[in-house]
């Protein structure tokens, strides 16, 4: 049955069949009847060239093309379109000429030679768009790896607070810096800076609030310090490299710098707040330098900036340091020295000035230290008073000399009382009492043999407790002198309230008494006498040197003297060869 | 910090990827060397694998012309694959040019192949993301710039289901995505089932998917008309996907041999 050709609102029973044949064959992504539709375009488009003169195989060419382009593109789908083109073709449309069957033959070949060249085609350009993409997303995963490696190093090198350089991009930068290969004479400085106080703001205004402000100082610092290098090393500290500096000047205008922009006001929660900062620095030539020992430099400057009340800035001194470690050096030899028994103590005089006679001796602790001699104790009690050594220290001072004391013998009358120094923090331990009266027990020696020496400051801050021990110390015959009246703030209430038993004068007020005319401190020291007489205590003037203190003394009526004058610090046996 | 979650060596043409051997299955040539053997090797165990792609596929562009009868103008489609050969957006922009579409899938290469292939158009975009994280879908900002939350959204979660193992929950995803959605809201799922298969097949195609990034757990009806929890499923319910709504009675023969169980739900208020 022929077709009228031309009629493409429905389609033919060959393009049904065609359609038939293909569906199935590849994935089509369209609805049958568009299938149909399609397929009839192409039925009228074949039936065209087959009819027309001479025949013209691009509509062939074409055909294949169009099916490719449609997705009727599997071998399935070639195989059955040459099937039922040849087939159906020339019979359903009613095609008639001589030489059909070699037209349809011809045609047919130019639509597989045109579906090939587009398969091909297609092919080709799916293949190359797969790559392109698999490009394409190797590429954004390389994006993404090196985003969030940049990422990750920044994060592992910056403080995530305040995003400057932590200590370790500092570390490695300083590193950098010293340890550059090509030695040159250069010069690097450091500033370490910290916040004065900070703990403050974090107190008053939590911190979240403190942590707004640390991010506010970094900044600042960062401002104020742009050409180099500003890290945080936590907390409220931060450090500044100074590369290639010509001197110290140049870290000091640094310094300047940092310490006007931490000064500018800053508003923290809601408040106008003034902060301070202590900057430490040191500067030095780069050659045999280490970043350790420059860190630490920096450090120890920031804290004699901080130990002189903040809000400054101070330069690293070597001599200054050197003392310092020195000092450290002995304190922390203290405890060794106590065991392998270094310290031994010698006795000054403390003599009578009515009659002469020796009273008592102050037990005063020497150090036999393996390397530096026999050091006196203005060299290590003050060490030991920081670091708490004085407790230990000074325990085995005050149980030597009841020890040797509770030894001692006179052929004339009772041996002299021992007088013993008790350092602030002896005074405020738990068990003084008993550590005292434990000692007496044992070593023999009577409570009024032993005189111990507290200084005012340690009275003028003295809590109940200290009190209560000092005064049954007192209660058991022990004397309880205060040591360097006059020299502190004097209290004269806590001498009515505490069991004293004595005052011993500094010797600064002594030593005014060689002026040949009165003077005032000889009036001072009259006065002194007085009052302690009115309150029932003796009085002894420590430090006289000459015949003539000694004399205007006993004037006064002072009761007892120490010094050079009666005797210089010696072995206990110097003064016992006297009493025998 | 976040690592990225592939890496460049992560994207192997060496290592079969799934949405490559669906284009393959489908007729197109956006595949490799080990893309093509592995569906070679799944087509000698279970020879009508393309023909089952194909069912799907059609399964998938009749559920889109539906969708867009019924009004439907947005669509988030999951598991997009390589968006080739009728497209969702293609499909939904022909027959509603206000339609807008986002692709979702989880393979970086077929990412960037849909990406380039929707340049330039502002009514589609793709993401890359992973059917398992779907809160991280629905925060996208891409997915939030295009779709309006407000309005009726259809999910399409087709053929991919079968990539997520019953250890990631895959109702609790499907709860997720649901909650995001206004009443209106369409869930289109198919997946491969077991069901009337040979137990040699089956094995040979789970052996076959173990070599790639996503290996195979097929479900049959009960549980996959479960998934439809919370949706009214529209006529024929969870049907072999040649058996929803075919276009003529012809195309819906033999459908069982289609392996791909499939079905729409809508939201209701």
């Amino acid at each position: 049955m022929a077709e009228p050709p031309g009629d493409r609102s429905r389609p033919g029973a060959f393009a049904r069949a065609w359609a038939k044949a293909v569906s199935g064959t590849s994935y089509l992504p369209m609805t049958h009847a568009q299938l149909e539709a399609l397929l009839q375009r192409l039925t009228d488009e074949l039936a065209e060239a087959l009819r027309t003169e001479p025949l013209d195989l691009r509509a062939g060419y074409r055909v294949g093309g169009e099916l490719v382009a449609a997705h009727i593109a599997s071998a399935e789908g070639l195989g059955r379109t040459v099937e039922v083109l040849q087939l159906r073709l020339v019979r359903d449309l009613g095609l008639v000429a001589d030489d059909i069957d070699d037209r349809m033959a011809r045609l047919l070949a130019a639509v597989a030679t045109g579906y090939a060249r587009a398969l091909r085609d297609r092919t080709l350009d799916e293949q190359e768009s797969i790559r392109r993409a698999t490009l394409a997303a190797r590429t954004e995963a390389e994006r993404a790896l090196r985003a969030s490696e940049a990422r990750f190093r920044h994060q592992a090198t910056h403080d995530a607070l305040t995003d400057l350089p932590n200590r370790k991009l500092f570390a490695d930068r300083l590193a950098a810096a010293v340890y550059e290969p090509e030695p040159r004479a250069r010069r690097i400085g450091l500033c370490f800076l910290d916040v004065d106080r900070f703990k403050r703001v974090n107190d008053s205004y939590g911190h979240q609030a403190g942590d707004r402000v640390l991010v506010q100082m970094a900044h600042r610092l960062r401002r104020a310090v742009e050409d180099h290098l500003v890290a945080r090393l936590g907390g409220d500290a931060f450090v500044i490299l100074v590369e290639r500096c010509t001197g110290t000047g140049d870290l000091v205008a640094v310094a300047e710098a940092v310490l006007a922009a931490v000064a500018e006001p800053t508003i923290v929660d809601g408040h106008e707040v003034t902060l301070t900062a202590s900057v430490g620095i040191v500067e030095r030539q780069v050659a045999g330098a280490s970043p350790d020992e420059l860190m630490r430099a920096a450090d120890c400057t920031l804290h004699w900036a901080k130990g002189a009340g903040g809000a400054r800035w101070e330069l690293y001194d070597a001599e200054r340091d050197g003392q310092e470690l020195a000092r450290q050096a002995l304190s922390a030899a203290i405890p060794a020295g106590l065991e392998r028994g270094e310290f031994y103590l010698d006795y000054q005089p403390l003599t009578s000035l009515h009659d002469g006679t020796l009273l008592g001796v102050e037990a005063l602790v020497r150090w036999r230290h393996p390397q530096l001699g026999v050091l006196r104790p203005d060299r290590f009690i003050g060490l030991a008073e920081e670091t708490g050594l004085i407790v230990p220290l000074g325990g085995w001072v005050l149980a030597e000399a009841c020890r040797e004391a509770g030894s001692w013998t006179s052929a004339i009358g009772e041996p002299p009382f021992v007088s013993v120094n008790l350092a602030v923090r002896q005074v405020h331990r738990p068990g003084l009492v008993q550590e005292v009266s434990g000692l007496l027990r044992r070593t023999g020696l009577p409570p009024r043999r032993l005189q111990l020496e507290i200084t005012e400051s340690t009275m003028m801050n003295t809590a109940e407790e200290p009190v209560l021990a000092l005064r049954e110390l007192a209660d058991l015959g022990v004397r309880i002198a205060i040591d360097d009246f006059g020299t502190g703030y004097c209290n004269l209430a806590y001498l009515r309230d505490l069991p004293v038993t004595g005052l011993k004068v500094a010797g600064e007020f002594v030593r005014g008494l060689r002026a040949p005319e009165p003077h005032a401190d000889e009036r001072i020291l009259a006065s002194l006498v007085s009052l302690a007489h009115a309150l029932d205590l003796t009085v002894t003037a420590e430090g006289v040197e000459t015949g003539g203190q000694a004399e205007r003394l006993r004037a006064i009526g002072c009761d007892a003297g120490q010094g050079w004058h009666f005797g210089r610090p010696a072995p206990a046996e110097r003064f016992l060869a006297n009493l025998r | 910090m976040q690592r990225p979650d592939w890496a460049p060596d992560d994207i192997d043409i060496e290592r079969p990827s799934v949405a490559r051997m669906y284009d393959y299955y489908l007729g197109g040539s956006h595949n490799f060397a080990a893309d093509r053997a592995a569906a070679r090797r799944m087509m000698e165990a279970v020879p009508d694998a393309p023909l089952m792609a194909q069912a799907n596929r059609a399964f998938m562009r009749r559920a889109v012309q539906y969708l867009i009868d019924q009004g439907v103008r947005q669509f988030l489609d999951i598991g997009s694959g390589i968006p080739t050969l009728g497209n969702v957006h293609e499909i939904a922009l022909r027959a509603a040019p206000d339609a807008r579409v986002v692709y979702v899938d989880v393979d970086p290469v077929a990412v960037a192949h849909s990406r380039e292939i929707l340049a330039g158009d502002e009514r589609a975009v793709v993401i890359r993301e992973d059917l398992r994280r779907p809160d991280r879908i629905l925060a996208h900002p891409d997915v939030r710039g295009l779709l309006d939350f407000s309005e009726p959204v259809a999910v399409l979660v087709v053929a991919v289901l079968h990539f997520v193992s019953d250890a990631d929950r895959p109702a609790d995803l499907l709860r997720t995505l649901r909650e995001a959605l206004v009443p209106g809201s369409y869930l289109v799922l198919s997946q491969a089932s077991a069901e009337g298969r040979h137990e040699a097949q089956r094995a040979e195609a789970e052996k076959v998917y173990g070599r790639t990034d996503n290996p195979l757990w097929v479900r049959g009806r009960a549980e996959l008309t479960a998934f439809f929890d919370g949706f009214e499923l529209v006529e024929p319910g969870v049907v072999w996907v040649p058996q929803w709504r075919p276009e003529t009675a012809e195309s819906a023969e033999n459908a069982e041999q289609a392996v791909f169980l499939g079905g729409v739900g809508r939201l209701d208020g």
